[in-house]
């Protein structure tokens, strides 16, 4: 049987032969592949279990407040990876999302607390920002034929300076209440829990992106062309795909996203810093790769990259409960990130 | 639509999530400990073991290396206390997790020490509603849900520098430049308030510039970089903390112009690479204790934990002037005992 696959091939592949188990260890092994990143998934959160500790006789991984909170700890960076995979998808790379977090950040509490904008305005406003700023890279990149490395590098640096620039370069607490020099009280639902504790509003947005961008990737034309440049960008450009537009699309994408994960941060955080975010696009990407795409793209799915995300969470957590020591930590997590790159090394060269 | 095999596993990978949540998830039991409950912990009395989670904002920074240290030390005096340490280096979402990771451990007692105020402020509330008590320590958070507060009094501290570098240093005027902390963290901008506070007696004495380190030294040493860069005239250079000011130190060094102008600093640590051998030789003109609470935080956490009683809301701790004169004695005394 060859299962509905995570996306490494286009929706229009040959059709498939008739439903069976995986036969032998060949096929078996290749079911693995496929779903890598679903089965470290898996693995890690065992292992997470295992290797929790107990009090008052309940393993405190598995309690409803931990789990909550691993998701809520994932949502911002998971939200910036789903707009990376995106970009990974057709062989690009954006790394300049973290310091759009900054700049959305610091600007949605400078329009806030210093201009008096309502939310729904700032919101509207610190978005559009984003994705200019993402389009602009995308065709910089296309029409002067730059690689995206560059582009986004010079854009991280740009960033970085209009964050600073546009809040002078210091943090804007966001203090709530009716009046000028206040925030709207509507904005601080971003730090809360509904349902009784259970649903960090910021992990509700992280899967509703998700699902929204699995959807897109799987059922669209939009997705067939991203695969199409992502796999062979001379051929799908001769078969008629507008591959400048997509590609303008997708870093719109990216910067939109990084955006919202900006807005996200400084309602959670209470504060929009110019400097927040350093470093946040290589953790997105961390969570891409793990998630089985390719960084030279044509292979991969959100479905992966939110399952990377949450592996990435889930391991943080559980050496943090178990208080391993912070250096060690970093140690163990290049370890999972290069074991995850090989593991999608062998997997296609098995191919 | 057909049923994937991978909406498959996604829905078998979520039952057995769901399974597991239900089977073990619930309410803790009070368990264990003694029945007594003071106003501010939830469980107290000599007969507990107590596990305590210090929360720290950077342990890069040499005055909260130390912090560490002295809570280690001092923690190590009492059996029934285990400490826990968590470090957020500088990030503010990370701290959050931190805290919220301890939260999870059941942890009896929280001391933190905020990277910044408001950021903090949310999940300190939710450890001190949970009836954990809550220590904080040298930075503050926002509001006033916590048990208690230990720290330096910042602004009296850049009161001090302010009349230092009024009164000794440049009693006829001069040109004085800024090196701040971490803007966000609550004594960068006590120390600043203060410093204008303390040379508003000597109006010769202005601020030509100031810009922010981060506590950090590289952090310093590069914003002082170009603060020399833009000015030709530098009297005296005010960094809140002492690697700010050593960084400073090391890029005017390196332009040759160190000789010009005086450094001062504050934390005073009596290490080797600390502030009191920098004045002792010579790269600093002075530089101010400011305590690290360790102890301090461990005798408050026996108090509430063990004897069950209460702490003040505020414990502000004093400092003291270090210049050449008394620096090497200091320095002596401290690493005697």
């Amino acid at each position: 049987m060859i299962p509905q696959t995570e996306g490494a091939d286009p929706p229009t592949a040959p059709t498939p032969p008739a439903r069976r188990l995986p036969q032998g260890r060949r096929e078996w092994l290749e079911f693995v592949f496929r779903f890598q990143s679903l089965f470290g998934l898996l693995a890690v959160f065992i292992a997470a279990i295992v290797f929790s500790p107990a009090r008052n006789g309940e393993l405190l991984f598995l309690t409803t407040e931990n789990l909550a909170n691993i998701v809520r700890s994932v949502s911002e960076i998971g939200i910036i990876a789903v707009g990376m995979t995106f970009v990974i998808l057709i062989g690009g790379i954006d790394l300049s999302v973290g310091a759009l977090v900054g700049l959305a950040a610091s600007g949605v509490a400078v329009l806030l607390m210093e201009r008096d904008y309502g939310v729904v305005p700032a919101v509207a406003l610190v978005l559009l920002i984003g994705t200019a700023f993402g389009a602009v890279q995308g065709l910089i990149s296309t029409r002067l034929a730059i690689q995206s490395f560059i582009v986004t590098l010079a854009g991280l640096q740009f960033a970085r300076g209009l964050a600073r620039i546009w809040s002078d370069g210091e943090g804007v607490p966001l203090a709530y209440g009716d009046g000028p020099g206040r925030a709207p009280d509507s904005f601080s639902v971003l730090n809360e829990r509904l349902l009784g504790g259970l649903l960090p509003v910021p992990a509700l947005i992280f899967v509703c992106v998700g699902a929204v961008a699995i959807f897109v990737l799987r059922r669209t034309t939009f997705s067939r062309h991203i695969y199409a440049i992502g796999g062979n960008e001379r051929a799908a450009r001769l078969s008629g795909v507008p591959v400048g537009r997509v590609k303008v699309a997708v870093f719109a994408i990216s910067g939109f996203l990084a955006a919202l994960a900006g807005i996200i941060h400084a309602g959670q955080l209470n504060q929009g810093s110019p400097n927040d975010g350093a470093g946040y696009e290589l953790d997105a990407i961390a969570a891409v790769v793990i998630g089985g795409t390719s960084l030279m793209g044509g292979r991969g799915s959100v479905a992966g990259t939110l399952a990377g995300a949450l592996l990435l969470g889930i391991l943080n957590n559980i050496l943090a409960l178990n208080n391993v020591d912070a250096n060690v930590q970093l140690l163990i997590k290049a370890l999972v990130i290069v074991a995850a790159a090989a593991l999608l090394t062998l997997r296609s060269t098995d191919e | 639509m057909h049923i994937s095999m991978r909406s498959t596993l996604a829905v078998t990978a979520v039952c057995a999530l769901a399974g597991f949540v239900g089977a073990c998830g619930g309410d803790d039991e009070e368990g264990g400990g003694e029945t007594q409950s003071s106003a501010q912990a939830k469980t107290c009395g000599p007969d507990g073991q107590y596990l305590i989670g210090m929360s720290q904002a950077n342990n890069a920074e040499p005055y909260r290396e130390r912090m560490n240290d002295d809570i280690e030390a001092a923690a190590s005096n009492v059996p029934q206390f285990e400490v826990e340490f968590a470090d957020a280096a500088q990030d503010n979402a990370k701290q959050v997790s931190d805290v919220e990771n301890f939260l999870t451990q059941q942890i009896d007692l929280l001391i933190i020490s905020p990277n910044e105020a408001a950021p903090l402020t949310a999940v300190v509330k939710k450890a001190y509603d949970q009836k954990i008590p809550v220590l904080v320590l040298d930075r503050k958070v926002e509001g006033d849900a916590y048990t208690g507060f230990i720290g330096g009094d910042n602004v009296q501290i850049g009161e001090k520098a302010g009349e230092y570098v009024a009164n000794t240093l440049l009693p006829d005027g001069g040109n004085v430049v800024e090196l701040r902390g971490l803007p966000g963290a609550t004594p960068a901008k006590e120390r600043a308030d203060g410093f204008r506070a303390g040379i508003a007696g000597n109006p010769e004495v202005k601020i030509t510039a100031d810009a922010a380190g981060d506590w950090l030294r590289e952090k310093g040493q590069q914003q002082f970089e170009a603060m020399l860069q833009a000015n030709d005239d530098i009297d005296v250079v005010y960094a809140h903390n002492d690697p700010m000011a050593e960084g400073a130190y090391l890029a005017a060094k390196a332009a040759g112009r160190e000789q010009e102008m005086k450094f001062i600093g504050i934390d005073a640590l009596p290490i080797p690479s600390g502030g009191i051998k920098a004045v002792e030789e010579g790269r600093l003109s002075a530089t101010f204790t400011y305590p690290t609470n360790g102890k301090e935080a461990i005798d408050a956490a026996k108090k509430i934990l063990i004897d069950c009683g209460e702490v003040e809301k505020e414990q502000i701790l004093s400092t003291q002037e270090i210049t050449p004169e008394n620096a090497a004695k200091v320095y002596a005394d401290a690493n005697a005992s």
